[in-house]
């Protein structure tokens, strides 16, 4: 019945082909052309392209070189280049030039003037923030640095908070963020080479990764899988994640997310490869396991003991957030005989005046703290406090006096809402959210029973994953060489391996006496 | 970029090894020597194990003159093309009938322990659904599997063991001989291929990622697994008494109804999920092994796409014989009674058709080119 109608519907799509006219490819021809010998021609060609003056902030300046006297006009896009530097480096030494033999490139004193003779590489410049001095009879272009785009400062991290360790976070300003990680890693060796991964709006990535370290052939499959993408326009990296991983339907993320430089530093000295990119204040860290979700930075800021102890909290929290509400569905529905008979008397009778069975009063109020949690995150700032009294006071004391909800309940979900903001990436966040729904319905179809099914089906599920070739719950198992660094860690003067699924050059981090 | 190319490293062969052959000691395994062995049980598993070493040897043997070659090829390398076919698809059929048994035993114990009221059909369904998609994903991922859950399953049979152990007398153990002799080797032999396991481990030989560590991980599995039921039987005995343990089905769980931990009186719930993972990840291997074997046979290469097909047949032979309790114990045993020469014998005669025909000269001879 379905194939069928997707049949007939498919064969309509068909018949009505979308009509979409490419004035992508128009615009690459019209301005596909070479540079002309004559400087009004040129002008003029610019004027066109850029439709000036209906765009404001396209500004030409035309003037007379000083000592030669030819004429010569400078373009720029005011809102993105620094003025000053264009003042200052350009105009003004072309102005007050005495010599008339004297080169433009030797005139002009920015860091480096490079030459274009097609009009594609100019407009491609004037875009991406760079100025352009024609001269009259030269059919080439002079193009020099001056780009200032706008931006915020570096601030503190907000959404991975550390009390210890560094509080930078990264930018919207993907030079400010090579500046964070350069600042790292003071070694010649780190590589920030970029692509251009859109068409349209010519989105540039930076990848980084360190030269003898990250494995030639991850590195090659990251480079490929960006160079081909063909799109029109990715604005910024949670965008271009979901275009480059492998499994887009999948609950669990399979690249790393990260607000922080510190934690990007770490993993490219690890050997992995690290995305950053304008636009975005964070870095893609790729590839990643379920363990670097798991993680934070601090659980290696503090010491061993204090990390670890930090570790257990955060894996019990982490079963609590899954388990805690469909355990409750399961034992009060199936497995009555395993509480002790005072609490059972006190649940049942929490429960007397409550008219629907547990399973749907833990889908409600579950419901509602995901309600809330959403309605939470979008509320404007000064109506805050509303959802505060909506949430703690309506749905929750109002709920039970209505003798909608048992009051257990209410400590159930809370306990399991609570405990999953321990987990501070929001993708494993997102899919333990999720997963507690999942377990939720198996308890109340099948108890534990049908629990534990699912819980089996999504280790065979987890441990079958993959990110860019390298196993989820690496190096657990499989096992590699590493330094073990999974639920818990190691005393840091043992954490001696890079993590062998990377295949780094080289896997040893420390000296053999390193610490001696 | 591959990293991992379909293998499986010690530790996973070890854990499914030990998962799926361990577990044998939670279902009616030990009734099944308790029967005839009575309270001597653990003496007749103690001589099975001694008995195992004999096959476990001589098919090392073979193997490490056939290496990268599956139990099916062997098979065929040594018997011949239809003779080969023949003896591989009789193992085929015990495969089958073992987890076609094992799968009706495993769904009667939940039914009948834990879930009383919901229909064995259901239970069936979901076990089957969860061991198909593991046999689907594939020896790797049911080996990591078995490996993450390992420890936190040993951990809990141990405690629960322990505890069980506390509670019982050993004086029950007396007298040592219990029926006499002669009916404990008796039960040795015949219930031999209660370790029949480790026969048709050989069927995923090539995928562990070296013959050292395939012998290796066998013989620690198989020394770690003799010992542990030997020891559940010997607690069985001491918490029951003979009289009694002969009219339990499923001595494990009785053993969890029967502890306590402080105020929490019943904690048999709790053992429940640990151990029902151990029995998801055991017939999730058997059904990749029925499914290698069958692939191999019929020469199929994407077998997982007979998963649906296999999965259907095993919930309907299964669910098939009434009064599932006292019907599968019997067919069961008939089906060990019926395995054991033939799991004894069949590395011995593979041995001496490959020593015959000389593969292991060519071995030494290679070996010295």
């Amino acid at each position: 019945m379905f194939k069928l109608l997707k049949k007939i519907s498919g064969r309509k799509n068909k018949g009505k082909s979308i009509q979409s006219n490419n004035t992508l490819d128009k615009q690459k021809n019209k301005k596909d052309q070479s540079i002309s010998q004559n400087i009004d021609d040129n002008i003029d060609f610019i004027k066109d392209i850029y439709q000036f003056p209906n765009n404001r902030d396209v500004k030409f300046r035309e003037f007379k070189v000083g000592g030669s006297n030819e004429r010569a006009a400078i373009i720029f896009i005011s809102s993105i280049t620094d003025v000053r530097t264009i003042e200052d480096s350009a105009i003004s030494p072309l102005l007050e030039n005495k010599e008339p033999d004297l080169g433009i490139k030797r005139v002009i004193s920015t860091q480096n003037v490079n030459l274009f003779s097609n009009m594609k590489d100019v407009v491609n410049n004037i875009n991406t923030g760079n100025a352009v001095i024609f001269i009259e009879n030269d059919s080439n272009a002079y193009i020099f640095e001056c780009a200032n785009f706008q931006g915020r400062s570096v601030e503190r991290a907000e959404n991975e908070v550390l009390i210890k360790g560094s509080k930078e976070a990264l930018t919207e300003k993907v030079v400010v963020n090579l500046s964070l990680i350069r600042k790292r890693i003071k070694n010649e060796a780190l590589m920030a080479e970029s692509v251009t991964i859109s068409e349209r709006s010519q989105n540039e990535v930076y990848i980084l990764y360190v030269r003898n370290l990250a494995d030639d052939k991850l590195v090659d499959d990251i480079k490929n899988r960006l160079k081909n993408l063909d799109v029109d326009s990715i604005q910024n990296l949670a965008l271009l994640e979901q275009y480059i991983e492998e499994r887009r339907m999948s609950l669990f993320p399979s690249v790393l997310y990260s607000e922080r430089p510190d934690r990007a530093t770490a993993f490219l000295e690890d050997g992995h490869v690290v995305l950053l990119m304008d636009n975005s204040p964070d870095a893609l860290i790729l590839p990643a396991t379920f363990w670097s979700f798991f993680h934070t930075p601090e659980d290696h800021y503090l010491r061993f003991v204090f990390g670890n102890f930090a570790r257990i909290i955060r894996m019990v929290a982490m079963f609590i957030t899954i388990f805690i509400s469909a355990i409750y569905v399961a034992v009060t529905s199936f497995h009555s005989e395993m509480i002790p008979a005072d609490l059972l008397l006190a649940i049942a009778g929490s429960r007397e005046k409550v008219p629907f069975p547990v399973f749907f009063e833990i889908i409600l109020m579950e419901a509602a703290f995901e309600l809330i949690r959403e309605a939470g995150l979008r509320v404007p700032n000064p109506m805050g406090p509303t959802i505060g009294i909506v949430g703690a006071l309506i749905l929750g004391q109002a709920a039970v006096e209505a003798n909608i909800i048992s009051p257990i309940v209410i400590i159930v979900v809370a306990l399991s809402g609570l405990t999953s903001f321990t987990i501070s990436d929001i993708s494993l966040q997102f899919a333990l959210r999720i997963i507690r729904f999942l377990f939720i319905l198996s308890a109340g179809l099948f108890g534990i029973y049908g629990m534990t099914a699912l819980f089996v089906m999504g280790l065979f599920y987890l441990v079958s994953l993959k990110s860019f070739g390298v196993p989820y719950l690496a190096p657990m198992s499989p096992h590699f060489v590493s330094s073990g660094d999974t639920i818990f860690r190691r005393v840091i003067t043992n954490e001696n391996f890079r993590p062998g699924y990377l295949k780094p050059d080289d896997l040893k981090k420390k000296g053999d006496g390193a610490t001696k | 970029m591959k990293q991992t190319e379909g293998k499986i490293g010690i530790r996973e062969f070890m854990a499914i090894i030990m998962l799926s052959v361990g577990t044998k000691l939670t279902d009616d395994t030990p009734m099944i020597l308790f029967g005839t062995a009575k309270n001597s049980a653990w003496i007749s598993m103690v001589l099975i194990a001694l008995l195992t070493i004999v096959p476990i040897f001589f098919l090392f043997k073979v193997f490490s003159v056939h290496k990268g070659k599956d139990l099916h090829e062997v098979n065929i390398h040594l018997f011949g093309k239809v003779l080969g076919n023949i003896l591989s698809f009789g193992m085929l059929l015990f495969g089958f009938a073992a987890l076609v048994l094992d799968s009706a035993t495993y769904v009667d114990i939940i039914s009948t322990m834990y879930f009383t009221k919901t229909p064995n059909i259901a239970i069936y369904i979901v076990l089957l659904i969860v061991c198909g998609y593991g046999a689907k994903k594939g020896i790797e991922q049911i080996g990591s599997t078995a490996w993450l859950t390992l420890f936190y399953l040993k951990v809990t049979l141990f405690i629960a063991l322990a505890v069980a152990f506390t509670k019982g007398n050993l004086k029950f153990l007396f007298p040592l001989l219990g029926p006499g002799s002669w009916e404990i080797v008796k039960t040795a032999g015949s219930k031999m291929s209660i370790l029949a396991d480790f026969y048709f481990i050989g069927i995923i030989a090539p995928m562990v990622k070296s013959v050292k560590d395939f012998k290796k991980g066998t013989l620690l599995s198989f020394i770690i697994v003799g010992c542990e039921i030997t020891i559940s039987l010997i607690i069985y005995v001491a918490l029951f008494d003979f009289t009694s343990i002969e009219v339990i089905s499923y001595p494990f769980h009785e053993v969890i109804l029967y502890i306590s931990f402080g105020f929490i009186n019943n904690v048999e719930s709790v053992f429940l999920p640990f151990w029902l993972v151990a029995a998801f990840i055991r017939f999730s291997f058997y059904m990749y092994l029925v499914l290698v074997l069958f692939g191999g046979i019929f020469k199929i290469n994407k077998h997982q796409y007979l998963i649906p097909v296999l999965v259907t047949l095993v919930i309907f032979l299964g669910i098939a014989p009434k009064s599932a309790t006292y019907t599968l114990p019997y067919l069961r045993e008939l089906l060990l009674t019926t395995l054991s020469p033939f799991f004894f014998a069949l590395p011995i005669v593979m041995w001496l058709i490959a020593k015959v025909r000389g593969d292991f000269k060519h071995e030494a001879s290679a070996e010295k080119t």
